[in-house]
């Protein structure tokens, strides 16, 4: 233990001499400028206490190299810093649990919340206002979808890194066959949600239905559910966050043609379905289009390049009222009860500077939405023309609990599936006005509180 | 003619019945083992008969041993549940002979209480004990395990050799005690290896429980390569919303095969342990 | 005389002391009357609440997702037991004959239980799947169906799927507790009522039964209480979709207390099983104590 900080210091003269080789290697001016702030940053790193250690969790990645990176990018700041870094990457839904007992008896400083989460956990972290809106304004400013959740009223209690993407995959010669036009390219495609089930029910008659997860799952089915709503001019509050807006005539109409194209568009197992169902149904064959991130795609083009080839995105549908999309604010933010909070800052600092912040979210290729304006012309979203749908979807982003604030009632919402067991109940009961009775019946419990 | 009348009567009232069961009890096993076998793009190809092996393939294997720590969650798994194993017993011998031979105010209730306070459900208890685990800095360790898993396993374990040691006749040990002998001494040195069998089925039971576990090990331990086989598996094989079907079931096979294997050579004594004590409890 | 005197004048110090001994309840009863005491307060998670007295009992008693729930678990807990109890049976009945590799044989129907339920549900949530099920499969190959069994999406189908996995997991259980109960009963009984001329049935009627009742109970019962608490394997399989067609205690405790951070209406639901389990537990003691 006694030889551990000595270990560290070598290592930062290491990383100084990295710095200044990569300076002498003969690099443009221009990069040279890039550098700089980083060797400065790195000359004067600040002294942490011998032994400090730093422990971050996250979600993990489906990007599995963005995974590694993040690794190393942690371990080259704690090399340079004198910090045991340790990163851990959970299971989707093992997240919140272990985050739960982090809050309630400590474990990790830092940890990645996602939409909702800094409301709900509001009273055990930091306050990380600086460093948040240092690297908003450095970028262009927030994305509208961040700007409407990353802040709980006024604190803002971390900083906001993207939200993973969701769009419509199809495919495009069975799209063709439905007779869409233009079906080879999705950018050109703009549809009406009952445009979208009229091409479903051609598909479905040619062998090919649509696939949708409805069962109790976090990410696809409300991610459908919410914005089919939103259109069809229904919310769950209105603005003052108690009125509820459920129980709307023209959304009950939107009903009655989501159970219509349910039976005739879609493959009606649906309703059991998680976030993993659709992936599987898609790259198998049996769907021709399916609400999903661009996971299905990116697994195509590495293990079914034929699938690949023949899959297309389109923008989310939109309705009378509009077209939307569910998107909070994933953040990283540090626990209140961490005893390394001027380290875990001072890391999340260096994190969102430009150089690792830009390698990080570029090795997702668009599978992290962005959350700045800056990376909404970045060549990532030009790489891959199918991938620039993904680039428009911020823009339509509306927070959970819309129009009220994303806050810990719209996150028991959230929790309890109301939103979506409503279209579950409907397509399996059949009466869209019954099934949304008990919808607003369940909100006005959450909301009437 | 007359062998074949006899096989024919055991065919119908044995083998047959036999067959069902192995095939209602094993197909999820027998599932499990030949996706482990096949490559993923086959997993989905509804053109095929699922049931079978189109093409055999250990990548998903390779996989496991390559790109996670399986050696190492089994390891981690193996250390906690042998030690809590040992530990959950030791204390079940002294509560379930107390239990069985003595009589002191109290000894119903607390029995009683110890077994009511855990029907509360772990998803509730497990932020409490995170106190505890934390305050005691044993987060992340082997002990945080091996000292919240006992108080899952004592109440049964204690109540079932409770029950073995009855079958033990008093008089031997009042004989014994006539002769000097200290109560320590009569339990293990004539108690235990007449109870065997009975500490034998509730270590297996204690040991399966560990080996199972699921919540405490993922709130408790799951840090760095600190995770046992359930919570590393589930960890590292499901990324997002894509799950590695293949390693996955590898992962399930080898972590529970080789036990059902070492069961085969326990359950008799499994039995008998559960037939003099819990039975006749 | 003696002896028996010392016997009797034995007390647990002998094994604990006392401080120890109260240090081990508080250890194991600590997390209890936290739970208690949660229940009656609006906690959240990292956030110490007020007390509210009875109303987050009061609030679920209005829920229709709480009596869904309390209904499904009813279903999930007790309903399955008895097929788990005659399935059980008839396995330990064949077990209990003399065979070949019977070692091996009983090892084998013992996984299920062996398994991890987080490893095995998945293979179970394979086997359900909507569109890849070996078994929809199957059937439709044989023309049995046209369109595949909606296993997990279907209200009824739904419980019945998690049934299944459950009286799957739980029948080696009952199996090998039953045989340990037949093979107790001493074979002269048998061969006694044989030479009485009793018909087999009337052998396992008069002989059999009595003697495994017992046993049947215990098993019963320690199922009971383990499957109302159940969550890992309806978890996996549906986290209590879809509409809440499959949520038991569990999986509602975890989603209210865990996932909306609300761990004083969690504790509440949690504890609403808490008398319907004491009373099982309770009895499960009562004939122990009977039995002695």
């Amino acid at each position: 233990m006694k030889s551990h900080p000595k270990k560290g210091k070598e290592r930062v003269k290491l990383s100084r001499r990295d710095f200044l080789m990569a300076g002498a290697a003969g690099l443009g001016v221009a990069a040279m400028g890039g550098l700089l702030p980083d060797m400065l940053l790195a000359a004067k790193a600040p002294a942490f206490k011998k032994g400090t250690k730093l422990s971050i969790l996250q979600g993990s990645y489906f990007i599995a190299p963005s995974q590694d990176l993040y690794k190393r990018q942690a371990q080259e700041w704690g090399e340079a810093n004198g910090v045991e870094m340790s990163c851990d990457f959970l299971n989707w839904p093992d997240l919140q649990p272990k985050i739960a007992a982090s809050v309630q008896a400590g474990g990790y400083d830092i940890v990645e919340l996602w939409g909702g989460w800094n409301y709900l956990y509001k009273d055990n972290l930091v306050e990380l206002g600086d460093i948040a809106e240092a690297f908003g304004k450095r970028n262009g400013g927030w994305e509208r979808y961040v700007e409407l959740s990353y802040k709980v009223g006024n604190r803002c209690l971390g900083v906001p890194h993207g939200y993973s993407n969701g769009s419509m995959a199809y495919r495009i010669s069975w799209f063709k066959e439905a007779g869409c036009p233009n079906a080879e390219d999705g950018n050109k495609i703009d549809l009406t949600w009952d445009e979208y089930f009229a091409i479903g029910k051609k598909c479905k008659a040619n062998g090919h239905p649509f696939g949708q997860a409805l069962g109790h799952s976090t990410g696809d089915p409300p991610g459908y559910c919410y914005p089919y709503m939103w259109a069809h001019g229904a919310m769950e509050v209105e603005k003052d966050g108690k009125t509820i807006a459920f129980n709307k005539p023209q959304f009950v109409e939107g009903m009655r043609k989501f159970i219509e194209g349910w039976k005739d568009a879609y493959d009606e197992t649906g309703t059991s379905w998680d976030d993993s169902n659709n992936n599987r149904a898609y790259l198998s064959g049996q769907i021709s289009s399916t609400f999903n991130g661009s996971s299905i795609y990116f697994t195509a083009k590495k293990n079914q390049p034929e699938i690949a080839a023949d899959t297309h995105h389109i923008l989310i549908p939109k309705g009378p009222a509009g077209r939307f999309y569910w998107l909070d604010t994933r953040t990283f933010a540090i626990l209140k009860n961490s005893k390394n909070v001027p380290a875990a800052k001072e890391y999340l600092k260096w994190w969102f500077e430009d150089k690792q912040f830009g390698d990080w979210w570029r090795s997702q290729e668009g599978y992290m939405l962005q959350p700045v304006k800056k990376y909404y012309t970045d060549p990532v979203w030009f790489k891959d023309p199918k991938m620039a749908p993904f680039r428009e979807q911020p823009k339509y982003g509306q927070n959970m609990g819309f129009a009220g604030p994303p806050n810990e009632k719209a996150a028991m919402a959230w929790s309890k599936y109301i939103v979506v067991d409503t279209f579950a109940k409907a397509v399996q009961g059949g009466d869209a006005k019954q099934a949304i009775e008990w919808g607003a019946e369940q909100l006005k419990r959450i909301y009437g509180r | 003619m007359v062998g074949s009348d006899v096989f024919r009567a055991k065919f119908f009232s044995l083998y047959l019945p036999l067959t069902l069961y192995l095939v209602f009890l094993l197909f999820p096993f027998y599932w499990m083992l030949i996706v482990s076998f096949k490559p993923t793009n086959d997993l989905f190809d509804m053109k095929f008969s699922p049931f079978w092996i189109q093409q055999f393939t250990l990548e998903n294997y390779l996989y496991l041993f390559q790109n996670t720590d399986f050696i190492t969650w089994l390891k981690n798994t193996l250390i906690v549940s042998i030690v809590s194993t040992i530990l959950s017993l030791v204390c079940s011998i002294f509560i379930g002979y107390a239990l069985a031979r003595l009589r002191f105010p109290g000894s119903n209730f607390l029995g009683l209480g110890i077994f009511l306070a855990y029907l509360v459900p772990p998803t509730l208890l497990f932020l409490p004990l995170a106190q505890v685990i934390s305050e005691l800095g044993l987060n992340n360790t082997y002990w945080a395990l091996i000292l919240t898993y006992p108080t899952q396993l004592i109440p049964f374990a204690s109540w079932l050799l409770m029950g073995y040691f009855r079958t033990i006749p008093k008089e031997i040990e009042e004989s014994a005690m006539a002769d000097g002998c200290s109560r320590i001494q009569i339990l293990f040195r004539m108690v235990l290896p007449l109870s065997v069998p009975g500490l034998l089925s509730a270590g297996i039971f204690c040991f399966t429980l560990c080996w199972n576990e699921f919540l405490y090990a993922l709130i408790f331990m799951s840090s760095g390569s600190m995770k046992t086989i359930p919570v590393g598996t589930v960890s590292d094989l499901i990324k997002a919303d894509t799950l590695f079907w293949g390693a996955l079931m590898a992962s399930a096979v080898l972590g529970s095969f080789p036990i059902a294997f070492i069961y085969s050579f326990f359950v008799k004594h499994y039995v008998s342990g559960l037939t003099a004590g819990a039975v006749k409890g | 005389m003696a002896a028996n005197a010392r016997l009797k004048s034995f007390s647990m110090r002998d094994f604990f002391d006392r401080e120890r001994n109260l240090g081990i309840m508080l250890f194991m009863a600590y997390p209890f009357f936290l739970g208690i005491w949660l229940s009656l307060t609006d906690s959240m998670i990292g956030r110490a609440g007020q007390f509210i007295g009875l109303r987050n009992f009061v609030d679920l008693l209005t829920d229709t997702i709480f009596h869904q729930t309390a209904k499904n678990t009813f279903i999930y807990a007790l309903v399955t037991v008895p097929f788990k109890a005659m399935l059980g049976l008839g396995l330990a009945l064949i077990l209990n004959r003399h065979m070949r590799f019977s070692s091996p044989v009983r090892a084998a129907v013992m996984m299920p239980w062996i398994v991890p339920t987080a490893l095995s549900s998945l293979g179970w949530f394979m086997i359900f799947d909507p569109v890849f099920s070996p078994i929809s499969w199957l059937f439709r190959n044989m023309g049995l169906i046209s369109k595949n069994i909606n296993f997990l999406g279907d209200p009824i189908l739904a419980i019945s799927s998690v049934c299944w996995a459950n009286i799957w997991r739980g029948v080696p259980f009952f199996g090998i507790t039953i045989l340990a109960g037949l093979q107790s009963v001493p074979q002269e009984l048998h061969e006694a009522a044989a030479i009485d001329g009793a018909s087999v049935w009337h052998r396992f009627r008069h002989v059999t039964i009595p003697s495994i009742k017992g046993v049947v109970l215990i098993a019963s019962l320690l199922s009971i209480i383990w499957t109302f608490a159940d969550f890992q394997l309806i978890y996996i399989l549906t986290k209590g979709g879809p509409a809440n067609e499959t949520h038991i205690f569990g999986t509602y405790t975890y989603q209210i207390g865990l996932q909306a951070t609300e761990i004083g209406m969690g504790a509440a639901i949690s504890l609403y099983m808490f008398p319907i389990l004491a009373v099982f537990a309770i009895l499960l003691l009562i004939y122990l104590r009977k039995e002695q």
